[in-house]
């Protein structure tokens, strides 16, 4: 049963990563917060595929940023989930991108963006984590973002009874990966085959691609990265950017493609091809094949849409964030009032008299 | 002389209307036999409401255990035969759109990793994991599973914002639509144990209570006779056995008289002592016997009904529990939260204390059991569900379980799997159970 007492939040995000091997994953979260504090989506789980504690523990420090960790002024925008972390990713080397923003110290010589994360138990399980997150959604009021290799989102169809769960509950997975119509063996997929096989075979949703031609052709600049961001003095997300490569630079914006789709899909940002079958060659080459009945789809950039894309990146995820009330605070306040006073109630009511109370028969 | 005949495991005193089994003796182990009697391993769950007071639970390390938590404290003379767990998690406890009623779910969901339907009426949980495993070994002893619990309480109703009764009052399911009543009366549970498995009216007990000699004098017959072929290990573990079940029977005898001559037409089952204390060791006394006797390997101990509002007077806390844990963070009433959650504790190391006295093979009765202690909430006055406040006590036999350490698991790593490596080390294998993901690592180092 569903509870009735609320309207529908926004759309839930479920994003998995593979957080340090891009600059793109940082923008892509960044822009994915910005959509939470504009109340356009809902973060409800963070995960990483790159098995390194610093890429959990940079996620998590983005989180708190959000949530207001560094200067305590931000209030309700996003939360402090735990951040899943694969334990046999293919990838685990840590990344400048990562460690140049955990390595940087408040004046007092404390982590200037904090975090929770210094032993693998600070971290959650992902299988558990991305089921659990959508067990509490309301029916297709949630999306899948995958902005890395397929390993958890494999993990996770390996969990009983999880397939009618998704198809219940999400709405589509939205991943960045491959190229179309033909290209290069693309990095996410490359890195881990077998579970980007097991993905595009089993996933019970449809699924949306972001090809690299996607990302490479809109150029996040380098320029509001100088210029957007500049509100905060310190910000996870600049500094990752900075240490990803020399400045100037303007940054692969595929994983922001990606967020973009799944949070406005209906807005026409992106223009997608027919429904097909993706298959993945053994060097890690996508092949896309038509067909009516197929669950896949991939993104077309409209070259109309670019300058609309580009400012939609640069506003919201350099937006600072703002305090966002609670959605339902009276009806909230309401409801748990009422179940203290119904629990009042019945802690008075005079207790059933021990004959009205049967033993168990035997059991033999 | 040495002979290659054993006593068999299920010898049973018989006298009229009385049945009494045996302990785990050494003449049950053939002399020149290729292979020895395992004890069996034994799988229990005492389940405290309401959650706890977690910053007086909680262990600030890991690994072996040093000094104990202010609610553990009680049980630090039995820490090296403890495994401390955290970060386990009941999502299916959690609200998952369902809206308030915490307490409903969070005992609904605790044994059967399954999400509770919001009703009052067509409950529905799931199987609990204790009676999956006694319906696959339940046919070894006389009773599958046993099901106790110390508080007074119905099965029918709105126990917690639109959830049964059914889920608040009971742990063990027997099927995903059937719960399975702990037993509260204590006589009920003597007599279900040793008796003919009917329990008498308070009315046709007192008669009989007039001639009632103690349930030995039925069986002295059968006793003389076993003492014989026993060497004087076992005469002593007989002796100290049977001695047990006197005492039980003394406990008895005198709740019931207190009882009496306190309120006569009190709305307690006939016995029950009046101390919350007294009533613990009672009931534990017998499920002690009942481990001992190889009578159950299953057993659940609903220590109160969750969401209890039960005043602990005895602590000079006229407050509900319940309410208490509402506490809005004001020391005055944590205080008091943490005191009820130690008294709760120091009566289950008392058990400990005495499973851990009696000599079973080679080791003890309490290195053959894994009992979990904990409850459904983490903390009463957040209703959260992870980082949940658990125990494991025993070894699960051969020396299985490594104890004495605190393992903390990662984020949201399921209850269930927990449960699901129980159900291993008790022979009952499944592909998950609940809501598992996986086997729970750790709790063997080998």
């Amino acid at each position: 049963m569903q509870f009735q007492g609320q309207a529908k939040p926004p759309v839930g995000i479920v994003f998995d990563s593979g957080m340090g091997s891009s600059i793109d994953g940082a923008l892509a979260l960044a822009l994915l917060y910005g959509f939470d504090g504009k109340n356009e989506a809902r973060v409800i789980s963070v995960s990483v595929s790159r098995s390194n504690l610093s890429s959990a523990a940079y996620c998590e420090a983005v989180g708190r940023f959000y949530a207001g960790a560094v200067n305590g002024g931000f209030g309700g925008v996003g939360r402090n989930l735990p951040v899943g972390l694969s334990v046999d990713g293919k990838i685990k080397d840590e990344t400048p991108m990562l460690s140049g923003p955990l390595a940087k110290l408040t004046p007092e010589g404390k982590p200037l963006y904090a975090h929770g994360i210094h032993q693998l138990n600070d971290t959650a399980e992902v299988p558990a984590l991305i089921r659990n997150a959508f067990t509490s959604q309301y029916d297709q009021n949630s999306i899948a973002i995958l902005a890395g290799p397929a390993t958890n989102f494999a993990q996770v169809l390996d969990l009983p009874r999880v397939k009618d769960l998704i198809t219940a509950k999400c709405r589509f997975l939205a991943m960045t990966g491959g190229a179309f119509p033909n290209g290069n063996p693309e990095f996410n997929i490359k890195a881990d085959i077998p579970a980007a096989r097991k993905l595009f075979a089993e996933w019970p949703t449809p699924i949306i691609l972001s090809g690299f031609e996607i990302g490479e052709a809109l150029p996040f600049p380098a320029a509001s990265i100088e210029k957007d961001f500049a509100w905060s003095p310190n910000h996870p997300v600049v500094d990752a950017y900075k240490a990803f490569k020399p400045m100037p630079y303007d940054a692969l914006s595929g994983d922001m493609s990606t967020v973009l789709y799944a949070v406005h899909s209906q807005d026409g940002y992106f223009k997608l091809s027919d429904p097909g079958t993706i298959a993945v060659l053994d060097d890690g080459r996508t092949k896309f094949t038509a067909s009516p009945q197929g669950k896949h789809r991939y993104l077309i950039l409209d070259p109309a849409q670019k300058e609309r894309i580009i400012k939609i990146y640069t506003e919201v995820a350099s937006a600072k964030p703002v305090p966002r009330a609670p959605r339902f605070p009276r009806k909230e306040k309401e409801l748990k009032e009422k179940e203290l006073k119904d629990q009042e109630l019945k802690d008075k009511e005079i207790p059933v008299k021990p004959s009205e109370i049967k033993p168990p028969a035997p059991q033999q | 002389m040495i002979t290659g005949k054993s006593l068999a495991r299920r010898t049973f005193l018989r006298g009229i209307g009385t049945t009494i089994a045996l302990p785990f003796l050494d003449a049950m182990t053939p002399a020149m036999a290729a292979t020895t009697t395992k004890a069996p391993v034994r799988m229990g769950f005492v389940y405290v409401p309401n959650g706890m007071d977690v910053r007086n639970w909680n262990l600030d390390y890991e690994g072996k255990l040093g000094e104990l938590s202010r609610i553990m404290k009680p049980l630090e003379p039995f820490k090296e035969d403890v495994l401390v767990l955290g970060n386990l998690t009941h999502n299916n406890g959690r609200a998952l759109l369902d809206g308030p009623g915490d307490h409903g779910r969070c005992c609904g969901s605790y044994l059967t990793g399954m999400q509770p339907r919001k009703t009052m009426v067509d409950i529905k949980a799931g199987i609990s994991c204790d009676q999956i495993v006694a319906n696959q070994i339940g046919n070894k002893t006389r009773f599958p599973s046993l099901e106790l619990g110390l508080e007074d309480a119905r099965q029918a109703g709105d126990c917690d914002s639109g959830y049964s009764c059914a889920y608040t009052n009971n742990l063990a399911w027997r099927s995903e639509t059937q719960p399975l009543p702990p037993v509260l009366d204590p006589r009920a549970l003597f007599e279900r144990l040793f008796g003919n498995g009917i329990a008498l009216s308070p009315e046709a007990r007192a008669r009989q209570s007039k001639y009632r000699r103690s349930i030995l004098d039925f069986v002295t017959s059968d006793t003389k006779k076993l003492e014989i072929n026993l060497g004087p290990t076992d005469k002593r573990k007989l002796e100290e056995y049977l001695s047990s079940i006197r005492s039980i029977e003394r406990q008895l005898e005198k709740a019931e008289k207190d009882n009496a001559q306190i309120d006569p037409k009190m709305p307690k089952p006939y016995g029950v002592p009046a101390d919350f204390a007294e009533h613990f060791k009672l009931m534990t006394d017998m499920l002690t016997v009942a481990l001992q006797a190889d009578l159950t390997r299953v057993f659940t101990f609903l220590v109160t009904r969750e969401g209890t509002s039960r005043a602990y007077r005895e602590l000079e806390i006229p407050d509900g529990h319940h309410p208490l844990t509402h506490h809005q963070n004001k020391p005055e009433l944590m205080e008091k939260v943490s005191r009820i959650n130690t008294y709760h504790v120091k009566q289950f190391a008392g058990w400990i204390e005495k499973l851990k006295s009696i000599q079973e093979g080679d080791g003890t009765l309490l290195d053959n059991c894994m009992i979990v202690y904990g409850a459904g909430l983490t903390d009463g006055n957040k209703h959260n569900h992870e980082d949940l406040p658990t125990l494991l006590a025993g070894h699960g036999g051969n020396n299985y379980i490594k104890t004495g350490r605190r393992i903390n698991y990662r984020k949201e790593t399921p209850m269930s799997n927990l449960f699901l490596s129980m159900m291993d080390r008790m022979d009952v294998h499944g592909e998950h159970f609940g809501d598992s993901t996986g086997r729970l690592d750790g709790l063997n180092l080998s």
